[in-house]
Formats: C-alpha cells, structure tokens, sequence
C-alpha cells in the first residue's frame, strides 16, 4: 500500500510541477507570478529528483 | 519587485529566472544528492570471514537503501554469538565508530561476533537541516582523516513513505509518535512485510532466531540532559550480566556506565522486543553525546567530536546534567572507548557463566587505549588494502 501511495504522490508531484511549469510559460503580465511559479516548483522537483 | 511586464522583457526575464532557480537547485541539492550517495570504505579486518547483506533475512529489502550489510567474524573454535548493531540512530555516530573498529581490528578465537554497523543505512544517508546538522565528520587517522557521514535518527522519507499520523506498533498495538515508523529503535520486532524499518529489525531477529545468537548490543549515543545515558539498559533476563559489567569497568577502567531497567511497558524498543521475541539476551549501550542536547551552541564537527559547549558547562555547574561534564567536554574517543570496554565486559561476563557458549576475542582496543590513541589510530588505510577487503557502505 505504502509503494502505490508513493507512486501516487510522485505522479502528483510531476502534475503539478507541469501545472506550475505550463502557467509560467504562459504568464505575460506579471514578474511577481513567474517567480513564485518557480519557486513553488523547487520542492516538487526536488522529491522527483529523489534528492530531498 | 514591480509588477508588469512588457513582451521584449519577458523572455529574458523567464530566461534568467530559470537559471537562477535551477542555479538554486543545484547548490541546494547537489549536496544532499552527494551525502546520500556517499560511500564509506571499511577495511576487513583479519576476523571477518563473510559479509552478507541485511535482505538474506529480510528480502524485501532487497535494492532498497535501506538494505545494510552484515559481517561475519567466526572463531576456529565453536562457542556463542553475538550480534553488535551500530547506527541505529545515525545520528549517534560513536556506535558506528566502535563498530568500525570492531570489524578491522578483531580476531575471534572462539564463539562468533556478527556486526551491522549501518543498522539504519537510510537514516545514515539522511540529515537534519533545521538543526543545522553538518552532513559529514572527519576522524584523523595516521594515513589522512577519514570521512563519514553523518546522519539522522530517522529513516529518509525518500525510503519509507508515507508517515501514519500514529504508528501503531506491532504486535502489541501501542500507540507510538508518528515518526517513529521510521525509528529503527522503534520498529522492534519487526514484520516481513511490514513499514520498511519494520522490515529492518525483522531481519535482524532473523538473524538472531535462526542463528541462535545469545546475546544483543546496540549501541547508542545520548543527551547529557536526559536521565538514560552513561548506562546499560537491560531486561531482567540481561540485567545480571549488565550489572557485573557495570561494576567492573567502574572498578578497573575508572568509567562510569549504570544500569538502567528496560521498562516492559514501553514498546519498539530493542533491549525489549529483542528478549520477548527471541532466546537473546539484548543490551543497549547508551554513551553521552553533547552534540544532541537542546541548549547549545552551533552544531558543528568539532563540537561533535570534542563535546566542549559552553552552554552545557553553565548547566553542568548548575547540577542539571546526568553526567559530570567540565571544560574538557566529552570527547568522541571518551565514547568510543566506554561502548567497546563495555561490550568486552559483557562478553567477558557472559562467557564466564556460560563457558560452553564462550565468545572470545582479541585486538579490540579499551576505553584506555582509545583515550589515549585517539579513534583514527585503529582504522586502517583502505588505499593500502586488497581491494576485495575494502567493502563500501
């Protein structure tokens, strides 16, 4: 159970870091938004590195 | 930072900010990625016969971090076994130390000596950044200082995920803190199929049950503040032996390490699980270890191996510590040597009353001896050694 919970939370992980990756892209107004789109990604995409 | 932004700045703008996040990322997290990677060379000493891993008895942990290895030091003569765990908590490194001085040093000329120095091997490739914890350590050796990591009490939740809101501890369903799903001195004694460290320390009383092991030391570091250091704490079952080691060391070597009852009423605990569920006879050595009190100052390498903190030495002279504690603090060869004097004294006891099931050994160094050599002294270059001794962890 605990192996399908991670997979899950991985697969999590990466929607939303494509989620948050895919509104910067097309964020054109605001610099506030696209730093903390950036900002927002960093623990997901360290968890799907595995580093943290 | 302004708001708005105008179409000839934005690519640049979006340019320079992934950089500077994936900038970010990188000397953030290649650190991290480093320590959990790093290996330890260990050199096999002239009494280790085999090295097997954890998931011989515990196959799930087969390709897991959390798999360890387990080596073997068999006498020619037959006599009892016992098994010395080091790393339970990673982040109590004079286990490990002792343990490492164990595995290149000892010559078993009866009985067997099985040792697991990196019990918890994902908590060792673990760390605790909030409490500023340093991510290796250096002993200075003869031959150059040698590196180890340093670890956390807890498994990486990287291995061992997700955390139940209350561990419930198996089988006697006591209700734990939720981290401690992930305690190794928690988990005890464990499941096959269970949370992974429960997979862990279901091994490792396999290891004990099939092998008919007689006794138990897992070594452990702890606060100068908390009421458990500086001690032995034994079941009923070990509490004689513990005793007469206590005595003795306190007679002939001048250190002080009390015995402490295993309290039957708190669960996951290995000098209790290791009794109730095997024929061992478990004992945890508990050494101080200024380095995990609360009211210090910064949590830096020398303060782990000198053990000086002014802090302490204020609340020491106030009689709130449960060890004497002066301006010479409590250095890492202090530990060292008081889990290694106590563990021979333990199987020095042991053998005494069951001469049939002796285990004796030589080329472990005293609490003396390691006082006065240092801790490095007794770890051997693995760049001179045959590359098939050297085993990485």
């Amino acid at each position: 159970m605990s192996l399908v919970i991670m997979i899950a939370y991985h697969v999590i992980c990466a929607f939303l870091a494509g989620l948050l990756f895919w509104n910067f892209v097309r964020e054109k107004k605001s610099k506030d938004d696209l730093v903390l789109y950036l900002l927002v990604m960093i623990p997901l995409i360290l968890r799907l590195l595995r580093i943290k | 930072m302004s708001d708005g932004i105008d179409m000839k700045q934005e690519k640049t703008f979006k340019t320079a900010a992934v950089i500077l996040v994936v900038g970010l990322l990188a000397i953030g997290g290649a650190p991290l990625y480093k320590h959990r990677h790093f290996e330890i060379p260990v050199v096999q000493g002239p009494g280790v016969t085999r090295v097997v891993k954890l998931s011989e008895r515990a196959p799930r942990l087969k390709g897991t971090m959390a798999d360890t290895n387990v080596f073997y030091l068999e006498g020619k003569e037959s006599g009892g076994k016992v098994i010395l765990m080091a790393d339970t908590h990673s982040n109590e490194p004079a286990g490990l130390l002792a343990s490492l001085i164990v595995i290149e040093n000892t010559v078993v000329e009866k009985g067997t000596v099985i040792v697991i120095p990196f019990f918890n091997n994902s908590a060792s490739r673990n760390t605790r950044p909030g409490d500023g914890y340093p991510l290796y350590y250096d002993i200075p050796t003869a031959w150059g200082s040698k590196r180890f990591r340093m670890g956390n009490r807890d498994a990486s939740p990287l291995d061992q995920w997700p955390d139940p809101d209350v561990y419930i501890h198996y089988p006697e369903r006591q209700l734990l803190s939720f981290i401690d799903v992930r305690n190794t001195n928690r988990t005890w004694p464990g499941r096959p199929n269970g949370p992974r460290m429960e997979q862990v320390t279901f091994g490792a009383m396999e290891i004990m049950r099939k092998e008919n092991v007689d006794i138990a030391i897992d070594l452990h570091g702890a606060e100068t503040m908390f009421p458990v250091t500086n001690c032995i704490v034994a079941p009923e079952r070990s509490s004689r032996i513990a005793t007469l080691a206590s005595l003795t060391v306190k007679a002939m070597e001048g250190f002080n390490s009390h015995v402490e009852p295993s309290p039957s009423g708190f669960r996951g605990l290995s000098h209790r699980e290791i009794g109730d569920h095997s024929d061992t006879s478990p004992f945890l050595l508990e050494a101080p270890i200024p380095f995990l009190d609360q009211p210090t100052g910064p949590k830096t390498v020398k303060f782990l191996l000198d053990g000086k903190d002014d802090f302490l030495l204020s609340l020491a002279k106030k009689k709130r510590l449960f060890v004497p504690y002066d301006e010479s603090g409590w250095p890492m060869e202090k530990r060292v040597g008081q889990h290694l004097s106590v563990t021979l004294e333990i199987l020095r006891q042991f053998s005494k009353k069951y001469p049939d099931r002796g285990i004796v050994v030589r080329g472990v160094p005293r609490y003396a001896e390691v006082v006065k050599n240092g801790v490095g002294h007794y770890f051997h270059d693995p760049a001179k050694a045959e590359t098939q001794k050297v085993i990485l962890n």
